[in-house]
């Protein structure tokens, strides 16, 4: 197999044996494929098998064998085909990543760290391995992420035994720094990053796995729950502790832990200022955006880990303060089922989680109240293979803020990767339900995939330094579902309406980077890639679907609903699943819509309301 | 409501256990006795208590072990014990549970995994198995389904429906044991087979073990209902008290019941009336505090031992005889031989009941088998005389031969009449002689156990 992955490499990345660093990134590429799921991984190796394929029969000889000028005859000759273009695409993405990251690590050798490494603050964790298989506890929350943690640590306030149980491990601040990026991307990334909703078009929804959560791979944005979607909630849904007073208190008081503050300029690095002299010129109303990183050092690595301690994910800010409580956290630990007693006197009662260590083994923890918190992909197979997914609304609903992004290519030297990696918040659009948001991930790991293959590619690849890149995620209706029970599988429809907006997201995207000065705009569309001017741009998409359009989501919510009605929402306004007692659904799942901003804070409140409210109210 | 019956069996697991501190593991043992309170369904959840006995290898050898077990195989899909003991001077917690799959159901049923807590803290965990191999038969032949306690009022209050042609009996026959004086209670209602009113009488017998025996009648009146017990112009029998006065004689007593009730006839036909008359006790044995005053004398009664029982049927045999023996030790036989007046059964020769209750069970198990045997053969034998009658049979591995004396001048004659108005004559003893030998077979018959009773049987012979 490896020497397809050498000839698929070395197609698409026109290795002429020049350079060095292509010849490592078929290793790499084959690391990061074994952390993929089995359909990913097959899909990659059987694209590189047909293509040498094709190859064979072309030339008469394996792409491996071929000169650099073969090679480029055969991919052209492939991407020549319309209907080929979105299959190179989806191989192009692992290669990129791994082609970003040997690139960086021969041009830009990763430095010896020049302070002391950050001490994380103290964590009571366990490995799975040394856990008893037989224990007990008040409470057990299943998951260790941005609801999982701040519902552990008002549990575990109350006096309350909590048990957290959290299916990856714990990766501290040190860990960071001391590995490259993308070693650790495929560990911090449930299927190494390569979860996909299946739709067309497809989108790629990574989530974290962890403990911390996605909270350790996110951007550390902090938006507040905007006051529409917070009357939305109560409204029409009937959510009591949407009310506004209430619920902005919690925001503080989730805002104080996190320490957020808005982005200092210093740090924010030339792709968001680029960002802000765009919407200075269209007179756009922009800003630094409001983080989770006191003393940003602007390293840029926010998707795999802050490398310097500075963005407060919740292993670092809250499970601290909830094992200081007394919780206890569980690593590598997944939660095969909810334990239910059924002949309970007053119907069915949670009576604790059984739960599968990494060798097979098993074990149990009894406790009357579980805290759903494994996010809104996870949660409700979990309920359904704990015999409590019988609500017909459970796995619908799911609204996961469906993204693009645009590149502009600028004359001077951009260097996106040096900087806050999500810096300046463009509202211009947010009452359209667009909301543009300058971000660049490190080399290869940023969302915007480089149009072309083979030459061109490279090209692109060595010219990177000159992109600016913007990223616009839209409001959506909930047109997705959680499928399956042993493990999720994601269906998105793209509603038209929110095509309509995505395509809309692409143009006011081209037009800020023009404004900046961009020379060009790369649209990341394969069909039409690149515009020189914002009415070229207009023109170009006005021949395009969404379709065509690169997708990925970073905000799942909405799959364990709360609502008032009960035809309607699998959980109540309290955030206690239906049809069973002593279920707390507190993560991204219990949104009753979607938030409009990046979730994290509304996830945290909302997790913060209903936690009180159960810690208040018993475990009934 | 109290459930009909109980649970009880016993359980060994085998395993280890590794203390927290410690590199190695230990060898433990644990034999558990377990009772349910219901009958133990594996679709539902039986909860029992737990006793018995742990021990870990240089720690512990406990028989202090007290504890819970959740019994839910199937619906809660978990077998939880909950038990504690103490060990080294500290008190252990164990905690743990079976998890019930039907994947793997031997290996789920059989390996409990469990965690040691000491005040609350984690102290070691472990696993004990159930060792199928050595283990099963015991455990299964362990289990019972004792019928859950019951208590003697509830068969002390009235079963009379109202139906002409009834009577309906509650006496008490107790033992002085300081004057090994005798006292019979008698307390009765007659409902007439004519559907005239009912009425109540009785009287009340003192047998001094060198004689002569006093008694004084008291009624008839008009019956009039108690929902408790008897109770008529004075006189009362209930639970726990019985008072009144007849004649010469008075008499205020306070009744301590010990013991599981006897059903000396099978309970079904003292629940369903389709026998021509069915007797019981309440309480097997009971204790007897008060005084009895009677012309010339008065009995103080400290504890004296002796029993309640109730009769409800059509009337009088037309041949019986009747024994209540305290062997002592709480052990208590009970005999009633009866030939019933109705045509054909009064051809046939006694029915005999006979309930042996010793060390907590009841031989034979079943009221039936020394009655009617299996269709007539091996049925215990009777013969009704006086002043000695014999009863004798065999029933599994053991055999009892009992013989009843009833001096003449000890025995009090009375005669009885039916609600059909026939006429019986019943000669009773409460200071009658008897003598029990049990024997058990083991190669060859061999004596189990021996009782002479020397004036301290209740007896009674009753013909037409």
């Amino acid at each position: 197999m490896s020497t397809r992955l050498d000839g698929l490499v070395a197609a698409l990345l026109a290795d002429d044996g020049r350079a060095a660093w292509p010849g490592a990134v078929p290793d790499r590429l084959g690391r990061m494929l074994d952390a993929m799921p089995s359909a990913a991984r097959a899909g990659v190796h059987g694209a590189a098998a047909a293509i040498d394929a094709y190859a064979a029969v072309r030339m008469g000889r394996r792409l491996r064998r071929l000169t650099p000028g073969e090679r480029e005859r055969v991919l052209a000759s492939l991407a020549a085909r319309p209907a080929l273009v979105p299959v190179l695409d989806a191989v192009k993405v692992p290669v990129m990543l791994a082609a970003g990251t040997e690139r960086m690590l021969h041009e830009e050798p990763v430095r010896a760290p020049s302070a002391p490494p950050f001490e994380d603050p103290p964590l009571d964790c366990v490995p799975s391995a040394e856990w008893p298989d037989r224990s007990t506890a008040d409470a057990v929350v299943i998951g260790s992420g941005a609801g999982g943690a701040i519902a552990a640590r008002t549990l575990a306030r109350t006096g309350m035994r909590v048990v957290v149980l959290e299916e990856g491990r714990r990766h501290t601040t040190a860990d960071f720094a001391r590995r490259a990026p993308l070693g650790r991307f495929a560990e911090l990334y449930r299927d190494g990053g390569a979860t996909v909703a299946l739709g067309n078009p497809p989108v790629v929804l990574p989530v974290g796995r962890a403990v911390g959560g996605t909270t350790v791979v996110n951007s550390g944005t902090c938006y507040r729950t905007p006051g529409h979607v917070l009357a939305r909630w109560r409204e029409t849904f009937g959510v009591d502790l949407a009310d506004a007073t209430a619920f902005a208190a919690h925001l503080d008081e989730v805002e104080r832990t996190l320490r957020v503050a808005t982005q200092p300029l210093d740090v924010l690095g030339r792709n968001g200022r680029t960002a802000l002299a765009g919407a200075e010129t269209l007179g756009w109303k922009a800003g630094p955006l409001r983080r989770n990183a006191p003393g940003c050092k602007g390293s840029c690595q926010c998707v795999v880990g802050c490398p310097t301690g500075a963005k407060q994910s919740v292993q670092l800010s809250v499970l601290p303060d909830a094992c200081a409580a007394g919780a206890r956290i569980v690593t590598r630990a997944y939660a095969r089922r909810i334990l239910t007693d059924p002949d309970r006197s007053g119907g069915p009662r949670a009576c604790g989680v059984g739960v599968r260590r990494p060798d097979g083994t098993d074990f149990e923890i009894l406790a009357p109240l579980v805290v759903v918190a494994a996010g809104a992909l996870h949660s409700p197979p979990l309920l359904r293979r704990s015999g409590l997914g019988r609500h017909p609304r459970l796995g619908r609903n799911l609204a996961v803020h469906p993204a693009t992004s645009v590149a502009g290519r600028f004359t001077e030297r951009i260097t996106a990767w040096q900087g806050v990696l999500q810096s300046v918040g463009i509202e211009q659009h947010h009452d359209d339900g667009i909301l543009i948001e300058a971000t660049a991930g490190p080399p290869g790991m940023g969302s915007f995939v480089l149009p072309g293959v083979g030459r061109a590619l490279r090209t692109e690849l060595e010219q990177a330094g000159h992109l600016a890149t913007l990223g616009a995620m839209i409001a959506d209706r909930p047109s997705g579902r959680v499928l399956g029970a042993r493990r999720s599988v994601l269906r998105y429809d793209l509603d038209p309406r929110d095509g309509r907006r995505l395509l809309g997201a692409v143009e006011a995207m081209g037009e800020l980077l023009f404004a900046a000065g961009a020379e060009e705009v790369l649209t990341g569309i394969a069909a039409a890639p690149r515009a020189g001017s914002v009415d070229e741009l207009r023109q170009l998409l006005s021949g395009v679907t969404a379709r065509r359009l690169h997708l990925s989501a970073f905000h799942p919510t909405g799959t364990v609903a709360i609502g008032a009605d009960a035809q309607m929402a699998p959980a109540d306004p309290r955030g206690r699943l239906r049809g069973v007692h002593g279920v707390l659904v507190a993560d991204g799942s219990a949104l009753p819509s979607c938030p409009e901003v990046n979730p994290q804070l509304t996830i945290m409140a909302t997790a913060l309301a209903v936690s009180e409210s159960a810690a208040a109210g018993g475990p009934g | 409501m109290t459930a009909a019956r109980g649970t009880e069996f016993t359980e060994t697991m085998v395993g280890s256990v590794r203390l927290a501190g410690e590199s190695g593991t230990r060898a433990m043992r644990l034999d558990l006795s377990v009772r349910a309170e219901r009958l133990m369904l594996p679709h539902r959840t039986t909860d029992a208590t737990l006793t018995g006995r742990v021990r870990i290898a240089g720690l512990a050898d406990g028989r202090d072990v007290r504890g819970e077990l959740e019994i839910s195989p199937i619906a809660r899909r978990r077998i939880r014990y909950r038990l504690d003991f103490t060990a080294d001077g500290r008190r252990y917690s164990l905690d743990g549970w079976k998890s019930v799959s039907a994947l793997r159901p031997v290996k789920s049923m059989t390996v409990l995994p469990f965690t040691l807590l000491t005040d609350g803290e984690e102290a070691g965990h472990g696993t004990l198995r159930f060792p199928v191999a050595t283990a099963l038969m015991p455990f299964l032949g362990s289990f019972r389904f004792p019928r859950a306690q019951e208590d003697a009022a509830q068969h002390l209050a009235p079963r009379w429906n109202g139906s002409p042609g009834r009577t309906e009996v509650w006496y008490t026959t107790l033992t002085d044991p300081k004057t090994r004086t005798g006292v019979w209670l008698h307390h009765e209602l007659t409902a007439p087979d004519d559907g005239s009113r009912p009425h109540g009488h009785g009287w009340i017998a003192l047998f001094p073990p060198d004689g002569p025996v006093e008694h004084a009648r008291f009624g008839p009146e008009p019956w009039e209902p108690d929902p408790v017990g008897f109770s008529m112009d004075g006189v009362e029998s209930g639970p726990g008290r019985l008072r009144g006065s007849a004649g010469d004689f008075r008499w205020d007593v306070t009744e301590r019941p010990q013991g599981e009730p006897l059903f000396t006839f099978p309970r079904w036909s003292w629940r369903r009336p389709l026998l021509p008359a069915a007797q019981i006790l309440p309480s097997a044995r009971a204790s007897y505090t008060g005084t009895i005053a009677y012309p010339g004398g008065e009995l103080h009664l400290d504890a004296a031992p002796g029993a309640s029982a109730r009769i409800y049927g059509h009337g009088n045999a037309r041949r019986w005889a009747w024994l209540h023996a305290d062997l002592g030790g709480g052990d208590v036989l009970e005999i009633v031989a009866a030939v019933s007046m109705r045509p054909g059964l009064n051809k046939l020769p006694p029915l005999t009941f006979l309930r042996l209750r010793r060390n907590g069970r009841t031989w034979p198990r079943r009221a039936e088998r020394s009655a009617v045997g299996w269709a007539g053969l091996g049925r215990f034998r009777t013969r009704i005389g006086l002043p000695v009658w014999t009863v004798s049979g065999t029933a599994g591995l053991r055999r009892i031969r009992v013989e009843v004396t009833q001096p003449r001048e000890r025995t009090l004659a009375l005669d009885y009449t039916d609600p059909d108005g026939g006429a019986a004559v019943c000669r009773n003893s409460e200071s009658a002689d008897a003598r029990v030998l049990l024997e058990r077979w083991w190669g060859r018959w061999r004596t189990e156990a021996e009782w002479f009773l020397d004036g301290t049987a209740h007896a009674e012979v009753g013909d037409r």
